[in-house]
């Protein structure tokens, strides 16, 4: 339980760095508020850090098969993602978006262990099959920030455009930061999410005798590679601006229902029948998060 | 009786045309030979002089204002009539406005405060500003911070080119590596292009309906003419396009911007429309990745900056009104403090000694605790009784009562021969000869102190 303790601390922490990137974000004079943010935010990287530690030593390593593991990663990742984008390209007024999205993405993990961690299956507990999971929910945090830009970007377009010269249009970055920022997320998004997708097929293979299954999560897997695959692409040919922000959204969109709605709902394989879980457990309870 | 004060004489863009403010007006070496000339006037113990294109004022701490009156005077007998004074705490209190440019052209605008630095430090350089100068200044350029990042007052873009330069920040965050386009001669468009090109653009295009012109203009921005017949690709290379063309008509519409967008791969275009009638068919908003705005748009944002700072300005008064009371108190206090000091340093001396003879005669006999004991109640005796004096004493210095701190110097036996530092009041000494002015210590200089 030792684990769940120190993610609460994180959670704290992480609390407090979105409150200060808010806070930031409301009154901009206050720089400090923004580094006191970041501050925080790399404390609660660290504390999460410890406490993924002794959760794998808890439950070894198990946990991250679950949704909740999942959310447990994602949070982390997401977190780490935003550290490195803040000292490779600062932009602090994000962290007003991004560090709430952490916060959220841990919550339901706050509540307790995962009951009955899943076991794989002897073949399948090795390093592929931790590395499929981390890199996947790797991708998907980038995504996730890469998500919260377009976001931002659509925004600031709306007050731009709108010739709404108000409270947002002065706070968030300009457009063309934007704009740039979510194109550098997309394209290493991508990579990050082709090594997922290449690891998984092979685990695959060693699951089911195929790397290619016509599996739900493989089909929205392959479908959001593809829109991202074609945003990279669109992007060298000059796509810009709002219809990129759009379609980077619609490509999270695909991924967070993969991610989360085919945790929750019983179909396909993926998961299920490395025998992660239990049928008697019920299909819902804890299918693998990605 | 004497009295040394501050006093300011000066005009600005509130009092008098340029015509008069260019005559008065100082600069490098003038300004240098100006103040040393000033300094060296009788009953002038501090000067210094602000100069902009907006304002000359001359701060003086002496015994009269005619000093200061005179280096206008000298320079135009025109300035006479344009001429605002204030003394005491009305000229400290125009200093902190002005340097937290609250009495400038342009509400809030940010090179004030470096003018007055600079004038303080022209004033340093040539001795003109001693300690009560540096004390002043250093007091205005903390309220002007204080007021910078407190209020909102610096806020927002305050002319037609800054909004536009606002507008193309938040868009492309810098022009590096894009162009502008001017498409037609009006004077408003060539100060935006040229107060956009500071955004780092790469070049400037410019046509116009005429060759000649757009040469003539191209010349003056800085940048290269291109045949008006050209436009359409043009809005293809151009980033921001800045349109004042003299034509009562559009010249810019969606037919025409369509296929421009095409070619551009919907890379962001801008047109900032400073014609009336308008040039700009603002149908263009509709399109994507098109950012269109006219002059009414930008007028409405420096509308709201001024309103805005305007409001600000208020809570701007009042730390300049915070500031100048502490400033004063400060130095009010400092008057006070010589004697102050003294007195306490006395009292607390003799406690110690007191202390001291008793322990000796009966100190074996008391514990650690009994020998505390005996001290604490000497200092608590001294605490008590200067407790009313003190209080007495600095509420007279902040009333300007220079009279009480030489009576209690007096009263006390307090006298001046403790070196420099605590210089008694000059009551104390009454009947050796007055110091000379400027060869005073700094602690002892007050906003009206007699000598």
């Amino acid at each position: 339980m030792m684990s769940l303790l120190i993610l609460r601390i994180a959670a704290i922490l992480y609390a407090g760095a979105a409150a200060g990137f808010i806070t930031f974000f409301a009154k901009p004079r206050w720089k400090r508020a923004a580094a006191w943010g970041d501050s925080l935010l790399l404390a609660a990287f660290v504390v999460h850090a410890v406490a993924i530690g002794f959760g794998c030593r808890e439950y070894g390593g198990m946990e991250f098969l679950t949704l909740r593991g999942g959310f447990l990663m994602l949070a982390w990742l997401v977190s780490g993602a935003f550290l490195l984008v803040q000292r490779v390209y600062p932009v602090p007024s994000v962290g007003a978006f991004a560090t709430p999205l952490v916060v959220v993405t841990l919550l339901p993990t706050l509540f307790g262990p995962p009951n009955a961690p899943p076991q794989p299956p002897e073949r399948l507990r090795h390093g592929l099959l931790s590395g499929h999971i981390f890199v996947a929910v790797l991708g998907v945090a980038i995504f996730a920030l890469a998500f919260g830009v377009a976001l931002m970007y659509l925004l600031q377009e709306r007050e731009v455009k709108g010739k709404r010269f108000g409270a947002l249009f002065s706070r968030l970055p300009s457009l063309s930061q934007l704009d740039t920022l979510e194109q550098r997320l997309v394209r290493i998004g991508f990579v990050v999410f082709t090594i997922a997708l290449v690891l998984g097929s092979l685990l695959a293979n060693q699951a089911w005798g195929h790397f290619w299954q016509w599996d739900p999560k493989q089909i929205f897997s392959l479908v959001s590679w593809l829109l991202y695959g074609a945003l990279v692409q669109l992007r060298r040919s000059g796509l810009h601006g709002r219809r990129y922000a759009l379609l980077s959204m619609v490509g999270f969109a695909i991924i967070i229902t993969s991610f989360v709605g085919l945790g929750l709902v019983p179909v396909g394989k993926h998961g299920r029948d490395y025998g992660l879980n239990r049928p008697a457990q019920g299909e819902t309870a804890g299918r693998s998060a990605q | 009786m004497s009295t040394r004060e501050l006093y300011l004489v000066g005009l600005s863009h509130k009092s008098a045309p340029i015509a008069v403010r260019e005559k008065v007006s100082l600069s490098g070496d003038d300004l240098k030979d100006a103040l040393a000339a000033l300094k060296a006037r009788d009953g002038v113990a501090e000067a210094m002089v602000v100069s902009t294109c907006n304002r000359m004022e001359a701060y003086v701490l002496g015994d009269s204002i005619e000093p200061a009156r005179r280096i206008f005077l000298d320079r135009s007998g025109d300035a006479a009539g344009h001429l605002y004074e204030a003394a005491g705490p009305e000229a400290v209190r125009h200093l902190f406005r002005v340097s937290s440019s609250l009495d400038s052209m342009v509400l809030g605008e940010q090179q004030i405060l470096g003018q007055v630095k600079e004038a303080y430090g022209v004033a340093s350089s040539v001795q003109a500003a001693g300690g009560f100068i540096s004390r002043l200044c250093n007091r205005a350029f903390a309220t002007a911070k204080r007021v910078r990042t407190e209020t909102d007052i610096g806020r927002g873009a305050s002319s037609v080119s800054q909004v536009a330069v606002e507008l193309v920040e938040k868009i492309f965050d810098d022009l590096k590596g894009r162009a502008i386009l001017l498409v037609g001669a009006g004077k408003m468009g060539a100060l935006s292009a040229k107060a956009l090109a500071s955004l780092g653009a790469d070049r400037i295009l410019v046509t116009n309906r005429s060759p000649e012109r757009a040469l003539s203009l191209a010349e003056q921005v800085g940048g290269s003419a291109r045949p008006w017949a050209e436009l359409p690709q043009l809005l293809v290379q151009a980033d921001v396009v800045i349109v004042s063309t003299g034509a009562p008509t559009y010249v810019v519409d969606p037919a025409l911007v369509h296929p421009a967008m095409k070619a551009r791969k919907h890379r962001s275009l801008c047109f900032i429309d400073l014609a009336v009638p308008r040039n700009v068919d603002p149908a263009l908003s509709q399109l994507d990745d098109v950012y269109a705005y006219d002059m009414d748009d930008l007028q409405k944002v420096v509308h709201q900056t001024k309103s805005a700072r305007a409001e600000e300005a208020i809570r701007a008064e009042a730390i300049v009104e915070a500031e100048v009371m502490a400033f004063s108190a400060e130095r009010e206090t400092r008057a006070a403090l010589p004697v102050l000091s003294q007195l306490r340093r006395q009292a607390e001396e003799i406690a110690r000694a007191e202390a001291q003879r008793t322990l000796a005669a009966i100190g074996e006999k008391l514990d650690d605790r009994g020998r505390r004991s005996v001290e604490a109640m000497a200092r608590a005796i001294v605490n008590k009784l200067l407790h009313a004096p003190t209080a007495r004493l600095k509420q007279a210095a902040s009333n300007g009562d220079s009279l009480l701190p030489g009576v209690a110097a007096e009263l006390f036996g307090i006298d001046g021969a403790q070196g420099p530092e605590q210089a008694a009041p000059r009551a104390a000494t009454a009947g050796a000869a007055p110091p000379a002015p400027g060869a005073l210590p700094d602690n002892v200089v007050s906003l009206s102190e007699s000598k």
